[in-house]
């Protein structure tokens, strides 16, 4: 019987007895979502992940989360196309985050502190797999298959490692010396080296099938796809890659007055700058793509990295965009000029589109020489069981081939975007995928991940807008020999943007919740939080009000129907 | 010790005896002279206390509510329209059970505006939850104002002190003010168990649901029905240290053989005794001095109409369409009697109309009526209406 | 503070490394201004604090006899005499010789109208008392009635609008000012949505002794017409709209303003309320109305000066910014 004080007084605290919880008709639950740039990174990094353990202080935490996914970062913090920015949710704010060069400072401040790989030894009677093609691909399934506890004895048909990072890229875009230091690093975790061996030549894949718990194939795109203009192809030319593969072996290649070079991509665009380089006056980049950032659809879009196209028209190359070759000009089986039209990719309905020339806009170039640069094919050789042509090889989501055991991934998948951070992805998600096999798991799906947090689901009125710092770059008269070209940002400044993130769908413990309940129903674990396992629901008393989760600044709070 | 005092600076004088805290303020004819004083003992140093001029009747009972709940022992005065204003607060005060102690120096109320004496004031207010206490010179003005806070402090329930304005308040009289010493040894220092305090940090003013409003309700009426004993006791222990009495609830004085009796409230008992004096021809009567209307002292008053057939009740209220206020009251403790006296009822000297000598042998007459008279302003004269307006 | 699992969420409750006078289990609605406000203040105030508290909606809601969600001694007496109250308690406390603050808790009715007297007196006599006015601009315990804070042409049970009302028919009274004129040490205006804001404000009149003063900005859900979830978001727009401006003021001199970073259009702020949806009608006088209160937005900014002129880590897009571990500014 409760007995009625003097006056009717009341106890202090005594509203404690009543729960107010079951109010609730929804409750706010944690929901650590996908940061956009997560969603968008072809090796699957997270990188708003390792920003925080950055901002946190501890670039050495932030580098071990880095190279959970992409073992490679002073690689890809060079020359990745970085969609993470693209798709970074800041960009609608005011600027993306500068993930490319922080990824690119971590990878150089790990090769100089000699920061190890969060590897552990792998026991020597461990499984043992193959991996045949050590590029971006086949280094990461190699690196990924050891931090699972497995051996890896990886082939190339090259004496050294590296793939396409060693022989297509220049210098002054990826330096040598980082490329050698990654990649020893990676080796020196244990993975076996054979190089000089060809698949096909000095094994086969049923002598690697039957040798290893499991295969992995990447063996790139060695090939430059074949160009003719009405059949006719110059009896002088030399594919784009080629030449780009010579000048970086042998630091020179021929040099004409003048050259026409044809394509959009990435190869396209360094072989420009090569010719430069090589003393070529007029160098002329064609392509039917449109330049970047000139507002007209990705489909249309030349697919090369749009600060190397820029950095191309810096150093002098004239790009032709929106133009295809309508006849070449030959002075018996030579080549003296290419007739060009203006075209157009049009838009025929029903999702059909439709390259389209504009008659009564030829013009004619004189050009020295025609150098294809429009995409590389499979060599299938040693690899027709698996169903291999020239389009590439036919694999799921996490790299499966269709026989049992044998993964394939990086250049050589049919759909391959050619990056490298997509083959570093492949490498991982075919390592994972491999060991699942080998334990006798299922394959999911997909790599399952919580929906990505878009912009609507942030609270920006709790940030400040901040400018991006821009990277010292070589001014064009000071380039031309093999000096990188981009510096990159400071550490001070990578710090800075690694405050300026979003933390998109992952709690950075801004107290916002805790300090903004009206009913304190939100608890702290800890005096400083660090993170959303330091914040407490008190369901007794939530009412489910939902203003922690409007005002939760990164998306981390949800509001969930009560059942 | 005995001064030559107008009733009001001794209030003030005897308030400082009882070392309030905190005092508030506000002025009204006829209390003026009361918060004067105080705040001319504060200005020499006599008195050390918060003293709080406060801008409205209403912040004065406020003021002391909020002081007495932080454990200060308070005052403050008004009269009238003041005390109207404040009723708000008087209810707030004792259904808090906050013990504070108040002066009501009674006078009519507005409209029409009247500065005079009568005791609507109080009357008004009977139902707020205090006891009243009513006082029939200046030495028990002096003696009840130090009793109110022993009875206030004992009993955790407020007290108003009423005395006449103007007849009281302003008339001076030789005044046996006590020592400090005195005072002291009959008021300890105010310890309110119930105190805002952060070591006992409890919430006064909850929402009580009808689950429990009629217990609280029942718990203040037995409260102040109990209050009498400690009205009566405290009496009795101020006459064993001063000599002086008050007449705890209710006194009796005349002859034994008289079957009249006339009951009144304040100091119009003055009056009648003098009247007493001056008419000796008139038929005896009792004089019943009615101190305590709240509680009102049912058994008591029962008791001293013994032998009595009829009793005349001399207000200085009404309530206008009922008739008096304590007249029926008074019926009502009586009617449990078997044999109860005939009640007649009048009211005297509203808005401070003089009540003469001559009034009182005119109202002895009332027994010789066939009927009791329900109620009647005694001393109006309706020659001085409109006949539409009788 | 440790990590260990085994900790009660009672005992985790206790451990909560701030103070804050009332506790859970009140009975305010859902996204309720008024008690996220109570608790900022306090949690700025520290526990050595009494508390005088009007009739409203946040007596009601926190003691509901036998229980109460105060921590701290609190009395609630009646609806106009708060300041007469908080007078008193520190007259006590004086005579005593205690060093407990006083603090007054109003609405803005019992602050602009009923209490108004009792608040100048307390003024004018130079009590040591922090008055605070949970301005929600409406009598919203009784049902939502119009009083004196509530902003012009707003919707309320006693200011409906019809064919012949567009709402309330009077201007917001301008109370701060009245209360600046008494010249008491400090009077300032705050907000729910800037909680550094107001916890350094509530610190400064702390550390004042005389009369202070705060008016805080705060959100009834229920009366305003939104949902409880964007209680923080409607008080931010009031700010960045300019229709409640965050000032301060000595002794009756204007020292201290939030600038706006970025003014936003009063019907920004109206629309996303229910009270303000009869001017968005297709009606030359609800136009009409809103170009006024547009106007009234205006001239506070242009006399308070609260257009910035650069960016300001103070302004009203910068006080509320968040980091990393929390460490607010105040």
């Amino acid at each position: 019987m409760t007995i009625l004080t003097r006056g009717a007084f009341a106890w202090p605290a005594t509203t404690l007895n009543y729960h107010t919880g079951t109010w609730r008709v929804q409750r706010p639950v944690h929901l650590h979502g996908t940061a956009p740039c997560h969603g968008a990174c072809p090796s699957g990094e997270d990188a708003q992940a390792w920003l925080a353990k950055l901002e946190e202080g501890s670039a050495q935490a932030a580098w071990q989360t880095l190279v959970e996914a992409n073992p490679l970062p002073a690689v890809t913090g060079r020359i990745c196309h970085h969609p993470c920015e693209s798709a970074c949710n800041r960009g609608q704010y005011d600027s993306a985050i500068a993930i490319h060069h922080a990824e690119r400072w971590l990878g150089d401040e790990a090769l100089q502190q000699q920061w190890a790989y969060p590897v552990a030894a792998v026991a020597a009677d461990a499984p043992r797999f193959a991996v045949v093609g050590a590029g971006p691909a086949g280094l990461s399934a190699s690196y990924h298959l050891l931090r699972q506890g497995y051996n890896v004895t990886l082939y190339d048909e090259l004496p050294v490692a590296g793939g396409t990072l060693r022989t297509s890229l220049p210098q002054y875009r990826l330096p040598r010396a980082v490329l050698d230091a990654e990649i020893e690093r990676i080796l020196a975790l244990g993975i076996t080296f054979q190089g000089h061996h060809r698949l096909g030549r000095e094994m086969s894949i049923e002598e690697l099938r039957r040798d290893y718990a499991g295969l992995f194939i990447a063996p790139g795109r060695q090939v430059g796809r074949a160009w003719s203009v009405d059949g006719v192809t110059p009896r002088d030319l030399h594919h784009g890659l080629e030449l780009l593969q010579e000048w970086i072996a042998l630091g020179t290649v021929t040099a004409p007055a003048s050259v026409a070079i044809i394509g959009g991509g990435n190869t396209a665009v360094d072989l420009s700058r090569i010719m430069k380089r090589a003393g070529v006056q007029q160098v002329h980049l064609i392509t039917h793509q449109a330049l970047p950032e000139s507002g007209q659809e990705v489909v249309d879009v030349m697919s090369a990295i749009p600060r190397e196209v820029y950095q191309a028209q810096e150093e002098g190359v004239e790009i032709h965009p929106n133009r295809g070759i309508r006849r070449l000009i030959l002075r018996g089986e030579r080549v003296v000029g290419i007739e060009m039209v203006r075209m157009k990719k049009l838009d025929r309905g029903q999702g059909r589109l439709e390259r389209v020339a504009f008659s009564g806009t030829e013009t004619v170039l004189h050009v020295d020489q025609v150098i294809p640069a429009i995409g590389q094919s499979l060599d299938p050789a040693g690899m027709e069981r698996l169903g291999a042509t020239e389009e590439g090889l036919e694999v799921s989501f996490w790299g499966e081939s269709g026989h049992d055991g044998i993964f394939a991934g990086g250049d050589a998948r049919r759909d391959s975007s050619g990056t490298a951070s997509a083959a570093i992805g492949d490498g991982r998600r075919a390592a994972l995928a491999l060991v699942r096999r080998l334990q006798g798991q299922m394959q999911p799906e997909r790599e399952v991940r919580a929906a990505t947090v878009g912009i609507e689901q942030l609270n920006l009125s709790y940030f400040e807008p901040a400018t991006r710092p821009q990277q010292a770059i070589l001014p064009v008269s000071e380039r031309g020999g093999e000096a990188e070209i981009e510096q990159g940002l400071s550490e001070e400044q990578v710090q800075a943007e690694a405050r300026r993130c979003f933390s998109c769908g992952n709690c950075f413990a801004c107290d916002n919740c805790w300090t903004l309940c009206p009913d304190s129903a939100v608890l702290k674990r800890h005096e400083q939080a660090s993170g959303g396992a330091h914040y407490q629901f008190d369901l007794d008393y939530c009412k489910g009000c939902g203003l922690c989760a409007n005002e939760c600044p990164c998306g981390y709070i949800q509001m969930e129907e009560e059942m | 010790m005995l001064k030559a005092l107008e009733g009001s600076q001794a209030i003030a004088e005897t308030v400082a005896l009882c070392r309030p805290q905190v005092v508030a303020a506000y002025p009204i004819t006829p209390q003026t002279h009361i918060v004067e004083n105080i705040s001319k003992l504060v200005a020499n140093g006599q008195l050390h206390c918060e003293f709080v001029s406060v801008e409205s009747e209403f912040s004065a009972a406020s003021v002391v509510l909020g002081a007495a709940a932080a454990g200060s022992r308070t005052y403050t005065a008004t009269a009238s329209q003041g005390l109207l204003l404040m009723t708000e607060v008087l209810y707030n005060i004792a259904g808090s059970r906050i013990p504070v102690v108040m002066t009501c120096a009674n006078r009519a109320i507005s409209a029409p505006l009247s500065i005079w004496n009568d005791q609507q004031d109080s009357m008004a207010v009977r139902d707020a939850g205090w006891i009243q206490l009513y006082c029939a010179d200046n030495q028990e003005a002096v003696d009840t104002t130090i009793q109110a806070y022993r009875i206030a402090e004992q009993t955790e329930l407020p007290v108003m002190v009423c005395m006449d304005g103007f007849t009281l308040t302003h008339t001076l009289e030789p005044i046996d003010i006590p020592d400090q010493a005195l005072v002291d040894n009959y008021l300890p220092p105010y310890q309110f168990a119930r105190r805002l305090d952060a070591r006992q940090p409890i919430s006064i003013g909850t929402l009580l649901s009808p689950d429990f409003y009629p217990e609280a309700r029942h718990s203040h009426h037995q409260a102040l029905l109990n209050a009498a004993e400690r009205i009566i006791e405290a009496d009795q222990e101020w006459q064993a240290l001063s000599g002086r009495s008050c007449g705890g609830l209710l006194t009796v004085e005349g002859p034994d053989s008289a079957t009249i009796g006339v009951l009144t409230l304040g100091s119009v008992i003055g009056t009648f005794r003098e009247a007493v004096l001056e008419y000796p021809q008139a038929a005896a009567a009792k004089l019943l001095k009615l101190r305590s209307l709240r509680p009102f002292p049912i058994e008591a008053l029962q008791q001293a109409v013994a032998g009595l057939q009829d009793l005349i009740v001399v207000e200085r209220a009404l309530s206008p369409g009922g008739g008096g206020i304590v007249g029926p009251e008074v019926r009502a403790a009586l009617s449990e009697l078997p044999n109860p006296p005939r009640v007649h009822n009048i009211a005297v000297g509203l808005g401070g109309r003089d009540i003469p000598l001559d009034l009182y042998p005119r109202l002895l007459r009332l027994a010789e009526a066939p009927q009791p008279l329900r109620f009647a302003v005694f001393d109006a004269d309706c020659n001085k209406l409109a006949p539409e307006d009788r | 503070m440790s990590t260990e699992t085994t900790i009660s969420i009672a005992e985790l409750r206790r451990k909560q490394p701030r103070f804050s006078a009332i506790e859970s289990g009140h009975r305010a609605c859902l996204g309720c201004g008024q008690a996220l406000a109570v608790r900022l203040v306090t949690e700025a105030t520290g526990p050595d604090i009494m508390i005088a508290n009007a009739t409203g909606c946040l007596e009601i809601f926190t003691t509901p006899w036998p229980e109460s969600a105060w921590r701290v001694p609190w009395m609630h007496s009646l609806f106009e005499n708060t300041g007469a109250i908080a007078s008193g308690m520190e007259a006590a406390l004086k005579a005593q010789g205690r060093s407990t603050k006083v603090l007054a808790f109003g609405g803005d009715g019992g602050t602009f109208d009923i209490g108004f007297q009792a608040l100048s007196g307390m003024l004018e006599r130079d009590h040591n008392v922090l008055y605070v006015c949970y301005d929600n601009e409406a009598y919203m315990n009784t049902g939502v009635q119009r009083s004196g804070s509530t902003p012009h042409a707003a919707m309320t049970n006693t200011s409906p609008p019809g064919r012949e009302r567009m709402g309330k028919r009077h201007l917001k009274k301008d109370v701060i000012n009245i209360v600046a004129s008494h010249h008491i040490p400090y009077a300032a205006t705050a907000s729910v949505a800037y909680p550094s804001d107001l916890r350094k404000k509530v610190r400064r009149a702390l550390a004042i002794e005389g009369p202070t003063f705060l008016q805080i900005h705060a959100p009834c859900p229920l009366g305003w017409g939104h949902d409880g979830a964007i209680s923080i978001s409607v008080a931010r727009m009031a700010v960045e709209s300019g229709m409640f401006p965050i000032i301060e003021l000595e002794r009756g001199e204007l020292t201290g303003v939030m600038p706006i970073r970025k003014p936003i259009p009063v019907a920004d702020y109206l629309r996303a309320q229910q009270r303000f949806r009869h001017l968005f009608a297709d009606d030359s006088r609800a136009r009409e109305e809103l170009e006024h209160l547009q106007a009234l937005a205006d001239h506070n900014i242009e006399v308070y000066g609260l257009q910035a002129d650069a960016d300001d880590l103070r302004d009203t897009s910068g006080a509320d910014t968040v980091r990393r571990g929390g460490m607010r500014w105040a």
